[in-house]
């Protein structure tokens, strides 16, 4: 038995800082390793796919380390997965960053850059989007979508701490969990779709209640109690 | 909807200790880091910005412990800046636990790394930090080594510079005002954030809330860095055990801190206290739902 | 051809290079000592002043000298001699607002005063709400004066340390103010002669010239061509006068603890003192002696005098305060110590009306052979701190 089983595995694709996200299972006592070997992905207890930085190397470094075709397996297994930052535009059919990508298409739709100029105020927006920003339920009539997903615990208009130059356009409304407002546009900054969570914003660096939804993401797949 | 301002709590070090100067200099010691941090973590900061303020001046940089000690239990974002050379400094400072790397002195010396560091980690993780100093002439010029040394680069030149580069920030440093509390210089603050297309997060003079209030509205800084008026104001109130110079290395000016004395030009507040004052004046800026425990 | 001149002799200084085990001083600097662990006088002065001193008992002997000198008639009760530094600032603020004295500041101007040093000085009296009398010298004597202490004496600050020491005495005698309270007192914080640790004054009847004047007294600048008259403002008043009046000469260091850093933080808070924005050349600080265009020379003579430049005089005293361990100083001295003061070298050498090649003929004939080799073109020093040197 590979000593990774069991564990959760941070995808290791050489794409920012995993070491927050490790953090913040151990902190709250869930075993998680960082792994680089696509191996290491079927028997995982759950998949978190982290990452900053661009979309095209990203997805080039995924398929040169043999990853994507497991993690399709995975996610198609029902199996628990969270995409954070880059790890949820990835999971878009295609990006438009620098030329055009495709990504994993596991979520049809767009990932698309902000605007230099506010859509609504026509004030430059400075890009990227660093800091904190709320992130409302989306209202589409679908009752308490936050119920039974990662975001249970969280209140409507939490702040959340974001870190991206380009946002995901999903084709199916369903999805969004929550929307965000930047450079005047109201954009998906988190989703759930089947075991797939994702969100645009850390939950590992938004102090306490990003936590929670590590806490609560964990307790949907029965990794802690 | 206005921008949300990120209030960010830097801290500067020196060997063990958290250290605070006037214009980057006569570093006094005024306590442990990681305590202060907690504290910053737990009142609502939304950043917290590490330097080693003499790294470059003794080419060593000391942080790693003291970040592993900070990102084991906060979780927000910690930039770690001083004597940062190479990509390797970059990956060790980031494995240690930092999101984000402030580089000046390196930058300077070969901009390169700014783009190469930008491509290898991402640009958000790139803030550039830069030490500005006003010439009898108006004009601001870049330093470095804590305002030590002279580049001859202008600060606008060199913003527009490292933009174009892929940094991903600017941490904005007002040399002159640095540690006086009279005030953020906002023109240099309007100057630099107009001329880029990157946050620029503005540094050095806060003296109290309104000044906070005012390079944001008239500075247009997209975030805010405070030291004094935290670190003060926190000085002022935790147990009285923990001022017990024993505690410190010998390393360093504990007399400050010995003395009980508190710094006249200072107004301390917390950060509660900073962003309820925003707030007030109808600036957006994250609030915590377990608002602290504001002294009167 | 200038002259070498013979710095064993002239300054009595010891063969073998030593360094303190402590800090960066080594045994050059005239009248130190070093003990038989290898420790400099100045930290051993150091370690007695942060471990042996009551420094409450201390401020109570200040407080006794004070009332000692309150007066009822409304006159000056106490003369501190000011630069506009933040040390000086210190001492007369506190003495005036702490202490409630009536005090009366001296100041004696520098060479050319810098920009800073001019604003920092005007701010004391300005902001820090202070009565100054500033004592300026006829320029052109001045300009001659340190010419010729540039090259006899091998340091063109002597003509401002004549003045320095002796015009506030002058002042004393002419507003019958007996007290006069200066800062530290450098031979005992620095290094040099410890037989005035344990006391609060100095004596200006004895060591005077020794410790003030290299050896050599205004009175004396007669023997170089210089006339008696224009020599006034730079002399010491008659000792009768001095004793008429009861002179006494205190240092501050010796009753509230020396920490120049604290001093800063002082002025900066109540007497509107500022860095220099950039550091001095020879050295990493930005917040000491600032006042005067050409003290880069001063240090930098010192430098090749001694082997002991600008940054080895700032980092030991900062190791003794605790500020910088050894190895940072060390550090420091390697970086910046010797370091040339370019800034203001085209005023210096207008200002003493001598040519940049005379300039270094001067410089050369005070590197002593203990200290120097040269070594291809360049001129290496023998002994460094940090054990760099051509014979290390």
């Amino acid at each position: 038995m590979r000593s990774q089983c069991g564990r959760v595995a941070i995808i290791d694709y050489g794409m920012g800082n995993l070491f927050s996200v490790k953090q913040a299972c151990l902190h709250i006592g869930v075993q998680a390793e960082i792994t680089a070997d696509k191996d290491d992905i079927p028997c995982a207890a759950a998949i978190i796919l982290p990452g900053v930085g661009a979309f095209g190397q990203a997805m080039h470094n995924l398929d040169e380390l043999g990853f994507i075709q497991p993690i399709l397996d995975y996610i198609r297994g029902g199996r628990p997965f969270m995409g954070i930052c880059l790890g949820m535009q990835l999971l878009f059919t295609e990006s438009e960053e620098f030329g055009t990508y495709p990504g994993l298409g596991v979520i049809s739709g767009k990932v698309c850059r902000f605007p230099a100029v506010d859509l609504k105020t026509q004030a430059a927006v400075k890009v990227p989007q660093v800091g904190w920003n709320q992130i409302r339920r989306q209202p589409l009539g679908r009752g308490d979508c936050w119920n039974g997903s990662a975001l249970e615990r969280v209140t409507d208009g939490e702040y959340m701490y974001f870190v991206h130059s380009f946002f995901c356009r999903p084709d199916d409304a369903g999805v969004v969990l929550s929307v965000s407002e930047y450079g005047g546009i109201d954009y998906c900054s988190s989703l759930k779709s089947g075991n797939v969570f994702a969100s645009q914003f850390h939950p590992e660096k938004s102090a306490e209640i990003g936590l929670e939804i590590y806490r609560t993401f964990f307790e949907g797949a029965n990794l802690r109690s | 909807m206005p921008k949300h301002i990120r209030v960010i709590a830097r801290m500067d070090i020196k060997g063990p200790n958290l250290v605070k100067g006037i214009h980057l200099e006569g570093l006094r010691v005024l306590g442990k880091p990681e305590q202060f941090a907690r504290h910053y973590y737990e009142t609502g900061a939304d950043e917290l910005i590490y330097v080693d303020v003499v790294a470059s001046l003794y080419n060593r940089n000391s942080l790693a412990d003291i970040i592993i000690r900070t990102a084991k239990d906060i979780f927000i974002p910690l930039t770690v800046g001083g004597g940062i050379r190479t990509l390797k400094d970059i990956r060790d400072v980031l494995r240690a636990g930092a999101d984000k790397v402030a580089l000046n002195t390196a930058a300077v010396k070969n901009p390169d790394i700014i783009k190469e560091a930008a491509v290898k980690f991402g640009s958000s993780t790139i803030v550039i930090s830069i030490e500005a100093i006003k010439h009898p002439d108006g004009g601001y010029f870049v330093y470095t080594d804590n305002g030590r040394e002279y580049t001859g680069k202008p600060v606008m030149d060199w913003a527009k510079t490292v933009c174009a580069l892929g940094a991903g920030e600017i941490l904005l440093v007002s040399v002159d005002r640095e540690g006086t509390g009279l005030g953020y210089d906002i023109e240099l603050t309007r100057q630099v954030s107009e001329a880029v297309s990157i946050p620029v997060i503005a540094c050095g003079g806060a003296g109290n809330p309104a000044h906070v209030a005012q390079v944001i509205t008239q500075g247009q800084a997209d975030a805010v860095s405070l030291a004094s008026v935290l670190h003060y104001d926190y000085l002022k109130q935790r147990p009285a055990q923990d001022l017990n110079p024993e505690h410190f290395s010998a390393e360093g000016n504990i007399e400050y801190l010995q003395s009980g004395r508190s710094n006249s030009r200072i107004q301390g507040a917390g950060v509660g206290r900073v962003k309820e004052y925003l707030l007030s004046r109808g600036i957006a800026c994250r609030y915590y739902n377990k608002p602290e425990v504001v002294n009167a | 051809m200038v002259e070498n001149k013979n710095l064993l002799k002239k300054y009595n200084l010891p063969e073998k290079v030593q360094f303190c085990a402590r800090c960066t001083i080594s045994n050059q600097r005239p009248r130190i000592t070093l003990d038989e662990e290898g420790v400099c006088s100045a930290c051993r002065y150091a370690e007695y002043k942060y471990t042996r001193v009551d420094w409450a008992k201390r401020e109570e002997e200040l407080r006794q000298l004070l009332k000692r000198y309150k007066r009822s008639d409304g006159g000056y009760e106490v003369i501190v001699p000011v630069s506009g530094g933040k040390d000086s600032a210190f001492v007369a603020h506190d003495l005036k607002v702490k202490y409630g004295m009536n005090v009366l500041t001296v100041t004696w101007s520098p060479h050319l005063y810098t920009d800073i040093g001019f604003k920092n000085f005007q701010n004391l009296i300005q902001v820090g709400g202070l009565d100054n009398i500033l004592g300026t010298p006829n320029g052109i004597i001045h300009r001659k004066l340190t010419k010729l202490a540039f090259d006899i004496l091998g340091d063109p600050f002597q003509p401002f340390i004549y003045g320095q020491t002796n015009f506030p005495l002058q002042m004393a005698v002419k507003y019958n103010v007996p007290l006069i309270m200066y800062g530290e007192n450098g031979e005992v914080e620095y290094g040099g002669d410890m037989k005035n640790a344990f006391k609060p004054c100095r004596d200006y009847r004895t060591d005077h010239a020794k410790h003030y004047f290299s050896g050599l007294a205004p009175e004396d600048l007669t023997a170089y061509g210089v006339n008696r008259a224009d020599l006034l403002p730079y002399l010491a008043p008659p000792v009768r006068e001095l004793e008429n009046n009861h002179t006494e000469i205190h240092f501050y260091g010796y009753y509230k603890k020396w920490v120049p850093q604290e001093n800063y933080y002082y002025a900066v808070e109540h007497t509107g003192f500022t860095a220099n924005p950039i550091r001095s050349e020879g050295t990493y600080s930005k917040y000491a002696s600032l006042d005067d265009k050409i003290d880069g020379y001063h240090y930098y003579l010192a430098y090749i005098k001694f082997g002991l430049g600008r940054a080895t005089s700032d980092s030991a005293h900062e190791i003794r305060d605790r500020h910088l361990t050894r190895a940072e100083g060390v550090n420091l001295v390697a970086k910046y110590d010797g370091e040339f003061p370019a800034r203001n070298f085209k005023i210096f050498l207008e200002y003493c009306g001598i040519t940049e090649d005379y300039f270094w003929q001067v410089i050369d004939s005070w590197r002593s052979p203990h200290l120097w080799k040269k070594v291809g073109q360049e001129w290496k020093l023998r002994h460094t701190v940090a054990g760099t040197g051509a014979e290390d």
